[in-house]
């Protein structure tokens, strides 16, 4: 035994772990701190990090998560954490981490410092998320609701002035279409008065008629016809692969596809669609109101709930897919006798969350089961956080992330309720300007996410409300019709209801007091609408008058002409293919005479009987 | 630098006279397991220890450790093909198994063909090995040292600055 040996194996190890446990933890913090600020793109800071190997646990003072779209405040902060992890795994790189207790968790908190964090080149990631796309899609919903010209609806419509700005394309479209076709017709009437055809007709009539039977005595002769019969046969039938082909150009001239009656109504329904967007004559739907209303903030606050989703799914992504097994020639292969070291590289078994919010309730809950592979912890991300406040507002916030299955599928629920409104506009519209007297709200909003197929609903309840109209209320009529419908009742839902699972983005909004406004507005406004519609409609039609119909009518006449001349043609040659069969039958039977009356003339000279 | 030469220095010194057979053998099966597998194993730990605690010739575990280093690095394929003989043997599975759900013996990764292949190699060569180093040093000290000692590089090193300080420091350590 060599003793010297002993000291010195001791003094190192003792060395190692002064070492180790004088420098690790600025290290680990500043690569953590390089890690989180990459992944959420503005500064994450930790203050007062410490790892006990000894009892396998970290601890942190202060967390603080900037927020990338404003650097001057952050996503959220925690005070004191606290986290327990396993020591085995270590061994294989992979940390499972038993508990995090996160205490004074807060969102949406001020900065002393800019968070701002300049992402290097090579860790950026330039692909938009779906969801941010997403965000993008609501936004542009949200600023297309607050263009909606509700208000501006005018039923006494100037149709004269309309049509003075208005150029009606029809009219001119129906005459230039006459022109060309009457080019056409007399391309055709030249072509079938010009055509070869009847010269040719003409010809073979004339050689028929040179056939004098009569006056064959010869059967040589005889053949001899019947040979140029044969021809002739052949080109009257030529003639008539001529005029069929006539005509099946002439129909493809003027079949159905290149002129079609829906052309013409096609053109004169943009004439009038073009008036009508000139009058901006609105459609009244429930819909309509509802969105005009409501919908700008509805939409805005759940452009923000998205966002919440598109960060609570970035980390995800980060974490999710970084579990590949890397094997590398002669590292030789790992039997796994059990399933007992198959954890995922990252595994956070529970986080134990308390905090408030920004309005001071008091939030409590728990994240579980946050790992970079779920088929390997066979465990979704599950989330429940929620709290109250003594004035009976509540919170609540749930959800599931679950990638076991071949589809990702991601559920969040969010509900906030018992808020105060009194003092408060519930529509940023013009038409709902007066605040509430009285009333308490609530917020419920749920997002279903699978694969890229999204489904969700944000309903928003105002309970227990009066508005407060003052004392001079607008004299305007459709602010009449809505103050009339809100007072009458004392309960306001809306409800959004944001998919994409029939291909692009839908956003409907609905509200009970949307039969409310229908009915009041379908009486009054909706029949001025609709008589102003008819009005411009009478107007379009005039304007474009009857040329449909002479366009119509010319058509038929000149086609009927036509197809009269081709009759006339096609009757001549089938008369002559007529003329020349007979022609050919009295020659064969002229033949037949000859050759009886030569046989016969044989027998009686030589006593041959040759028939 | 300097450690190596004096390794060398000491295992030539060594071969000579000064350590028993005993121990260089012991220092050259050790070595040899070292670097027939693969370096950053838990099990090479424990070895270095042995190699620190016990009397063993370090110069010997070095020389060792390099030579066998550069047939394992030729021989991994055949490490591998025994490896997977030996974790598939029927008879041992219950065996592999219990050893692999015990996190003390599932972090010598003897789960890995290529760690099991070697070491079982390395220990199956060292029952050969010990005896016939023992038998090649009593040889060497027999018939080859005087002829090493007057090679070039003998003398080289002898020669050199580091040799002389070295001496000194023996010298002067006693």
């Amino acid at each position: 035994m060599r003793i010297k040996g002993i000291i010195f194996l001791t003094v190192i190890t003792i060395l190692g772990f002064l070492i180790s446990w004088i420098s690790i933890d600025p290290i680990i913090e500043s690569e953590i701190e390089y890690q989180a600020s990459v992944a959420n793109g503005a500064l994450v800071e930790i203050e007062g990090l410490d790892i006990d190997l000894i009892d396998l646990k970290i601890r942190w003072d202060k967390l603080q998560v900037a927020n990338p779209e404003n650097t001057m405040t952050n996503t959220f902060e925690t005070g004191e954490m606290e986290l327990d992890f396993l020591f085995w795994p270590t061994w294989w790189e992979r940390v499972i981490i038993e508990d995090i207790i996160f205490k004074e968790f807060k969102m949406d908190t001020q900065r002393e410092t800019d968070g701002y964090f300049k992402i290097p080149e090579e860790e950026k990631n330039a692909e938009p998320s779906f969801v941010a796309q997403l965000v993008g899609d609501v936004t542009s919903e949200i600023s297309r609701n607050a263009n909606m010209e509700f208000t501006n609806i005018k039923t006494n419509i100037n149709v004269d002035s309309l049509m003075a700005k208005l150029d009606l394309q029809a009219p001119e479209k129906i005459d230039s279409l006459r022109n060309g076709l009457r080019q056409n017709y007399q391309k055709w009437d030249s072509t079938l008065s010009n055509t070869d055809i009847n010269k040719e007709i003409a010809k073979v009539e004339s050689t028929i008629k040179a056939i004098d039977i009569k006056n064959i005595k010869d059967p040589k002769k005889a053949i001899e016809a019947i040979k140029n019969v044969q021809q002739l046969a052949k080109q009257v039938d030529s003639l008539k692969t001529k005029a069929t082909n006539l005509k099946k150009d002439f129909q493809d001239d003027f079949g159905d596809s290149k002129f079609s009656v829906g052309r013409i109504d096609n053109w004169i329904k943009g004439d009038f669609q073009r008036a009508m967007s000139m009058a901006k004559l609105p459609t009244i739907d429930p819909g309509n109101i509802a969105q005009s209303l409501f919908g700008e903030n509805l939409l805005a606050d759940y452009s923000g709930y998205l966002e919440y989703v598109a960060i609570a799914r970035k980390y995800g992504s980060r974490l999710v897919g970084d579990d590949k097994e890397k094997i590398e020639r002669y590292e030789g292969k790992d039997y796994n006798f059990t399933d007992k070291y198959d954890w995922p590289k990252l595994w956070i078994q529970n986080i134990d969350l308390s905090g408030e919010t920004k309005t001071a309730i008091q939030l409590a809950g728990q994240v579980t089961n946050i790992s970079s592979n779920q088929k390997k912890t066979k465990e979704p991300i599950k989330f429940n956080i929620g709290g109250k406040d003594n004035a009976n507002r509540s919170m609540t916030l749930t959800g599931e992330f679950n990638y076991l299955g071949e589809e990702a599928k991601e559920n969040i629920n969010f509900t906030y309720d018992g808020f105060g409104l009194k003092g408060s506009k519930i529509s940023p519209s013009s038409l709902l300007p007066y605040p509430l007297k009285t009333g308490t709200g609530e917020v419920s909003a749920s997002v279903s996410i699978v694969d890229k197929r999204f489904d969700s609903e944000i309903g928003y309840k105002a309970k227990g409300i009066a508005f407060d109209f003052g004392e001079n209320p607008s004299k305007d009529r459709i602010q009449q019709l809505i103050r009339d419908a809100v007072s009458s009742t004392d309960q306001i839902n809306v409800t959004a209801l944001v998919d994409n699972l029939d291909g692009p983005l839908k956003v409907k909004v609905r509200s009970n007091i949307d039969d409310l406004f229908v009915n009041a507005l379908k009486s009054t406004v909706s029949k001025e609408v609709d008589r102003a519609r008819q009005k411009i409609e009478s107007r379009v039609r005039s304007e474009i008058g009857d040329r449909k119909e002479q366009l119509l009518a010319f058509k038929q006449e000149k086609e009927a002409e036509i197809r009269k001349e081709y009759e006339k043609l096609e009757s001549r040659v089938n008369e002559e293919i007529k003329k020349v069969e007979e022609k050919k039958k009295e020659l064969e039977k002229k033949k037949k005479e000859l050759e009886d009356s030569l046989k016969d003339k044989i027998k009686d000279r030589i006593g041959i009987d040759w028939k | 630098m300097f450690i190596i030469l004096k390794y060398i220095a000491k295992l030539l010194k060594a071969l000579s006279s000064e350590a028993s057979p005993n121990q260089l053998a012991g220092g050259f099966i050790l070595g040899m397991i070292i670097g027939m597998t693969p370096v950053a194993s838990i099990h090479n730990l424990i070895i270095l220890m042995l190699v620190i605690i016990l009397k063993v010739n370090i110069g010997m575990v070095i020389l060792a450790f390099l030579v066998f280093s550069g047939i394992a690095y030729l021989a991994d394929p055949l490490f591998h093909s025994f490896g997977i003989w030996i974790l598939e043997l029927e008879r041992m599975q219950s065996t592999w198994t219990s050893m692999y759900d015990n996190e003390l013996w599932a972090i010598t990764k003897f789960y890995n063909t290529v760690v099991i292949g070697s070491f079982v190699s390395a220990v199956l060569l060292c029952i050969p090995m010990f005896p016939l180093t023992k038998i090649g040093v009593i040889q060497y000290r027999k018939n080859i040292h005087e002829k090493v000692m007057k090679t070039k590089f003998a003398k080289a090193l002898k020669g050199t600055k580091l040799y002389s300080v070295y001496q000194t420091v023996v010298r002067v350590r006693g």
